[in-house]
């Protein structure tokens, strides 16, 4: 009931009406680049590695920043938070209910996207869309654990959207892969490893078979960071 | 007036209320990094209505956060019906909050608000709970508009709805007459002196005098983060009256009148530099009715007689330096 609650005021809150359509363009690019490519009749070669670079490299985790910063962290910042805040409500529900519509709602436009710029982007009779949906599949994962991380660190601090985007663009997008290792703490290698699991002609992946078990730590660890640093939460008054 | 709320009235190095006490704060400082906020607070309330009375930036909002369980006390004891305040969301049941930041969504409606904080609270029927909530603060009329078309004065009443839905038994408030008209203010008045005297414990800050004068059994006064006074509110103004007082005098001689004044027994000091005459006297009224008749028997004629330190800065001053 409570859980309802709060899912109901959080998806009012997130889905304004410029947020929606500033997230619904950014989710029809892949779209739109597959829409280029089958007017060309083409098609592309690895349609994995397109998706890939495409939506889980860029897309999905800027649309889960953009979520996952505001599910929380910015009614943290505007003060609108000590209502909910005061009330006798475990800080875990609190954190489960945001994470949980945030990531809902950055893969109910996620998924999508994928799947229909997969089957767009694939050379006509190709064969089996296996590749497309496996990385369907593991952009839905990829969903809800990088919400959880962008949830945790908009209650982390106070700069959580500037460090999200640093994670997202200088991390995932340059850095791992590139450091021996580091595929470990990447949700991107998460992503490529479980649509690896579903389909080994999707991509190449490092982590291969671990790439579950790694997203599950990932999410269990983001989600008691975020509730443990809500729950010694302070609010500082102008005074 | 109810001199309940002061069952433990506290003096420095008192130790807190019993069990009972509602709101108690034992040896309670808040400090960020050099700067302290609240420095060693000790008080204990119960039912009635408490002011909290000082200066902006004097660390009542501080005081209210962690009495509120958001924010750490750095040392000393926060406890609220008996358990602490800190990661502690039980609390909630019994402590309704109302915050001076607006802090509310805007495109909620004033009704959908109090229902929503009434679900939070999980309340067998919170439409209905919303609605006697609207009711007591006089809001039905715009209670169906969006909270973003309220003047300052409404959104005041609409968190205070929110606040009392689950009729807690103790109720904090920050600055909460802010931006209402005299006649809302009177309405919020008997409201909470009707709570008071059905047994709540209520706690408001405010630096307008007036108001706490008007509502508060007792005064709890701060200034600086530190607990000036505390007491029923004739004594706190009897103690900032009958202070020590400072005058700046100009008249024809000031000399002469300087050794006029230094036979008066309510004068203790005078002192004459850069062509000023000052006069610190022991007691406020027994100066300024005899002034006049000094300079008169001295033979001096007075311009001018001004009090230096009229300020309500100055009086809290002047209550912490004597604890």
């Amino acid at each position: 009931m409570i859980f309802a609650t709060i899912v109901g005021v959080t998806l009012r809150a997130l889905l304004g009406r410029r947020r929606t359509i500033l997230m619904l363009l950014l989710a029809g690019v892949p779209v739109l680049l597959g829409l280029l490519v089958r007017a060309n009749g083409s098609g592309v070669r690895d349609v994995g590695a397109t998706l890939d670079g495409l939506v889980v490299r860029v897309v999905l985790p800027l649309v889960a920043l953009v979520f996952g910063t505001a599910a929380l962290g910015s009614e943290l910042e505007d003060g609108t938070a000590v209502h909910l805040l005061t009330k006798p409500i475990r800080r875990s529900t609190i954190v489960l209910a945001k994470i949980g519509v945030a990531g809902t709602l950055t893969a109910a436009l996620l998924v999508p996207s994928t799947v229909i710029a997969g089957l767009l982007l694939a050379r006509p009779g190709s064969g089996p869309l296996s590749v497309t949906f496996a990385m369907a599949i593991g952009v839905l994962v990829g969903s809800y654990v990088y919400v959880a991380i962008f949830v945790a660190l908009s209650v982390a601090t106070s700069r959580g959207l500037i460090i999200g985007l640093g994670y997202a663009l200088i991390w995932e997008g340059v850095l791992a892969g590139l450091l021996p290792g580091s595929q470990v703490f990447s949700v991107r290698e998460y992503v490529r490893g479980i649509a690896a699991i579903l389909s080994p002609a999707a991509t190449d992946s490092i982590v291969g078979a671990g790439a579950l078990l790694y997203a599950a730590v990932a999410l269990v660890a983001a989600t008691a960071i975020a509730s443990v640093r809500l729950a010694v939460y302070e609010v500082r008054g102008s005074d | 007036m109810s001199p309940q709320s002061f069952a433990q009235l506290p003096t420095a190095g008192a130790p807190a209320g019993g069990p009972t006490a509602a709101l108690v704060l034992e040896g309670v400082s808040r400090w960020y990094g050099n700067v302290v906020a609240v420095n060693d607070i000790t008080f204990a309330l119960g039912a009635g209505v408490t002011g909290l009375l000082g200066p902006n930036g004097a660390g009542k909002t501080t005081i209210l956060h962690m009495l509120a369980g958001l924010l750490r006390p750095s040392a000393g004891r926060v406890s609220v019906a008996g358990q602490p305040a800190w990661r502690n969301p039980a609390v909630y049941r019994a402590v309704g909050l109302v915050p001076e930041r607006e802090a509310v969504q805007a495109f909620l409606t004033g009704r959908a608000f109090v229902e929503l904080a009434a679900r939070l609270q999980s309340l067998a029927d919170p439409a209905a709970a919303a609605d006697r909530a609207i009711a007591t603060v006089d809001l039905e009329a715009a209670a169906d508009r969006p909270v973003g078309t309220y003047s300052k004065g409404m959104r005041q009443r609409v968190k205070i709805a929110a606040a009392l839905v689950h009729e807690p038994s103790i109720l904090l408030l920050d600055e909460p007459f802010n931006g209402m008209d005299p006649r809302q203010r009177l309405h919020m008045i008997a409201l909470l002196r009707t709570m008071a005297d059905a047994g709540r414990a209520i706690l408001f800050s405010s630096h307008i005098l007036e108001e706490v004068e008007r509502l508060a059994d007792g005064v709890l006064v701060i200034h600086a983060g530190r607990l000036a006074a505390a007491g029923d509110f004739r004594e706190i103004r009897r103690l900032m009256t009958d202070r020590p007082h400072t005058f700046v005098v100009r008249s024809s001689d000031d000399r002469r009148l300087a050794a006029a004044f230094m036979i008066e027994p309510a004068v203790f000091g005078t002192e004459l530099r850069d062509n000023r005459l000052t006069v610190r006297v022991a007691e406020f009224g027994g100066f300024t009715r005899s002034v006049a008749r000094v300079a008169r028997d001295a033979g001096v004629s007075l311009f001018e007689v001004a009090p230096t330190d009229d300020s309500l800065e100055s009086v809290f001053a002047y209550l912490v330096s004597r604890r």
